[in-house]
């Protein structure tokens, strides 16, 4: 009964981890481009929800979400407007990689001397202690309403992509950054919005990640490499597949914890490893 | 020719530089040459395996950690001066790299940067656990009474001096070899190169090999003059961030670069954390800016830009075509050819 409990868990915690990785995917899908400060700008998002409800006490932490996705929005399109888009179309893909890089170490150290070193976490009161007895399983509502959260943004993000007109303007742009602008698509633009949804999902991922766990100015690299974790488990442009290499994070995790209370992620990095070896096929990437 | 009698020279003088500096150098100044020589050593590894075979490695100090803890545990059961176990760093470092690249050789550009850093962090978490290796404590140099002090600093100081001067000649060596040509011809372009024939992967599993076994040698180094090592310090992703910053911000893909980047590296450091007053973390916030600045203005480095705007070769590697014999071109297209 207390693996099965585990398990449900680990699943519940992998609708979280697959919000890290849905922000990262999006940006791959569209501008080819893996956001190594993608970590750094959820820890800075779960930094200023910290902050604002510091400010506010008697605002609910959760509602501080709201205005945190719009700042989060707000920086990925300035972002992407100042920096990136430089070298988005360079030759060399190695570019974006090695400044992307770059910017996560200027981030880190600018959280770690604005806001020190400390361990920091996100306190919702009640909520984050409720749980539901089911069939004498104890599951927390925290991380059910976060699975859920999860499935309804992927949902809505799906719809948004397949159906309207912006979604079919990203789709394009990903396809032929070059031929969009015989139709009068800006693709620079189209990559300031990308990026700013992303870091908006992001965020989202990055404060709910603080209300369950603490966090330090450095947690943002352990946070990028799950998001990519779980981007490469699920294969590359499928939202469906990186709910699924979420949960399977989320699992191992869990369960290596229970085989060894002081293994943080490394089972889920060893899960990780071992799916290279056996299933290479599936890194195979494929666009939004 | 004169440029190799020019480099010959300049080799000779900086043997004698090397040679003569810890008779003229306090130790905190040997210590801090020690440390900038050693990061040299490990930039210009990282600079072979970036800058030639255009893999990015962001968990290069997985070989800088194997290659000290190498060291360590040799010494320890061998019951010898540390010196004397120095060649196992290298090549446990390169055997570790050897067996990685079978995985991780599938995979390209950002997953390959990616998946290093997770081996990486697999590797630290084992390490942390494994009370054999010291666990998160770390380990002290359980032979450092056999070490003569009075002789450590300027050894120090020699071995690092001789490992960088010998770095730098190999890599000159190998750059101007056909394998330096056939690796960068992969860089340049990998359909091209491997339709005349160049063995891509071959090509890039030596510089892995190479550069990993470099990293572990510098990392020995460095960790045996701290007389002590423990996993935080060792397998800290700061070291691949040193790395990759004096190698952008002096010039990739060149072997001046990271020459020039070191003395920029500590030249800001000095600046910034002594006479400005300010602490490491605003540091390397000044020097990622400087780095993301140069990547934006100048994607190549300062090094290149500063050569082509003044024209000066020092060690070069670069190949000019050769001239089409203009006997053998009909007289029709020798235009549209040379021109």
């Amino acid at each position: 009964m207390i693996w099965v409990e585990t398990l449900i868990n680990g699943a519940l915690l992998g609708g979280l981890y697959a919000l890290l990785g849905i922000g990262l995917a999006l940006v791959f899908g569209v501008m080819r481009v893996v956001n190594i400060a993608h970590g750094e700008f959820m820890v800075l998002s779960a930094f200023c929800a910290v902050l604002l409800s510091s400010l506010f006490p008697q605002v609910p932490p959760l509602l501080m979400l709201i205005p945190v996705i719009a700042l989060s929005f707000a920086v990925g399109w300035l972002y992407q407007a100042v920096i990136v888009n430089r070298v988005v179309t360079s030759p060399d893909p190695l570019s974006p990689l090695l400044l992307t890089f770059g910017v996560s170490v200027i981030l880190r150290n600018v959280m770690v001397e604005v806001f020190g070193a400390d361990v920091r976490s996100l306190q919702v009161g009640e909520l984050s202690r409720a749980s539901l007895e089911i069939a004498g399983l104890n599951i927390g509502i925290m991380p059910l309403l976060t699975l859920v959260l999860a499935a309804l943004l992927f949902m809505a993000l799906q719809l948004v992509l397949r159906h309207t007109e912006f979604g079919r303007i990203v789709r394009a742009t990903a396809d032929r950054r070059d031929i969009v602008r015989l139709s009068g698509v800006k693709p620079d633009r189209v990559y300031n919005y990308v990026m700013g949804l992303s870091l908006a999902l992001g965020a989202i991922g990055g404060v709910l990640l603080a209300v369950r766990s603490s966090f330090t100015p450095f947690s943002g690299a352990e946070r990028l490499l799950i998001a990519f974790e779980v981007v490469v488990l699920g294969g590359l442009g499928s939202f469906w597949g990186a709910l699924l290499g979420g949960i399977a994070l989320g699992m191992a995790q869990l369960i290596g914890l229970k085989i060894d209370p002081n293994a943080g992620l490394l089972y889920a990095h060893l899960l990780f490893f071992i799916m290279l070896l056996i299933r290479p096929s599936g890194l195979v990437s494929s666009r939004v | 020719m004169p440029t190799r009698t020019l480099l010959l020279a300049c080799c000779i003088v900086l043997i004698a530089v090397i040679a003569g500096a810890p008779f003229v150098l306090n130790e905190g100044f040997l210590r801090l040459a020690t440390e900038c020589l050693l990061l040299l050593t490990m930039a210009q590894m990282w600079n072979l395996l970036a800058g030639y075979a255009g893999l990015v490695s962001l968990g290069h100090q997985v070989f800088i950690a194997f290659g000290a803890y190498a060291l360590f545990l040799t010494s320890g059961w061998l019951e010898v001066t540390p010196i004397w176990v120095l060649p196992v760093a290298p090549l446990v470092a390169a055997a570790v790299a050897a067996i990685i690249a079978f995985p991780l050789f599938r995979l390209r550009d950002a997953y390959f940067s990616i998946a290093m850093w997770v081996f990486a962090e697999i590797i630290g978490a084992f390490t942390m656990k494994s009370q054999a290796v010291g666990g998160t404590s770390g380990v002290p140099l359980a032979t450092s009474k056999l070490i003569d002090f009075d002789w450590f600093e300027p050894t120090m100081f020699w071995l690092a001096g001789g490992l960088t001067l010998v770095t730098i000649a190999a890599l000159y060596k190998m750059m101007t070899s056909s394998f330096g040509l056939g690796l960068m011809s992969v860089r340049d372009n990998d359909l091209a190169a491997m339709s005349v024939g160049v063995d891509v992967r071959h090509n890039r599993f030596i510089a892995f090999v190479l550069s990993a076994a470099g990293c572990g040698l510098a990392g020995a180094l460095s960790f045996m003059g701290n007389l002590f090592i423990a996993p935080l310090a060792a397998f800290d992703v700061n070291w691949s961030v040193y790395m990759m910053f004096i190698v952008i911000i002096g010039g990739i893909g060149t072997l001046e670069g990271p020459i020039l980047g070191v003395i920029i590296f500590f030249g800001l450091r000095e600046l910034m954390t002594g006479p400005l007053g300010l602490s490491g973390g605003w540091y390397l916030v000044g020097l990622g800016i400087l780095a993301v600045v140069v990547m934006i203005v100048a994607p190549r480095g300062i090094w290149p830009a500063l050569r082509d705007r003044l024209g000066v070769r020092l060690l070069d590697v670069h190949r000019a075509a050769p001239r089409p014999a203009t006997a053998t071109i009909p007289p029709g297209v020798s235009e549209r050819v040379t021109g």
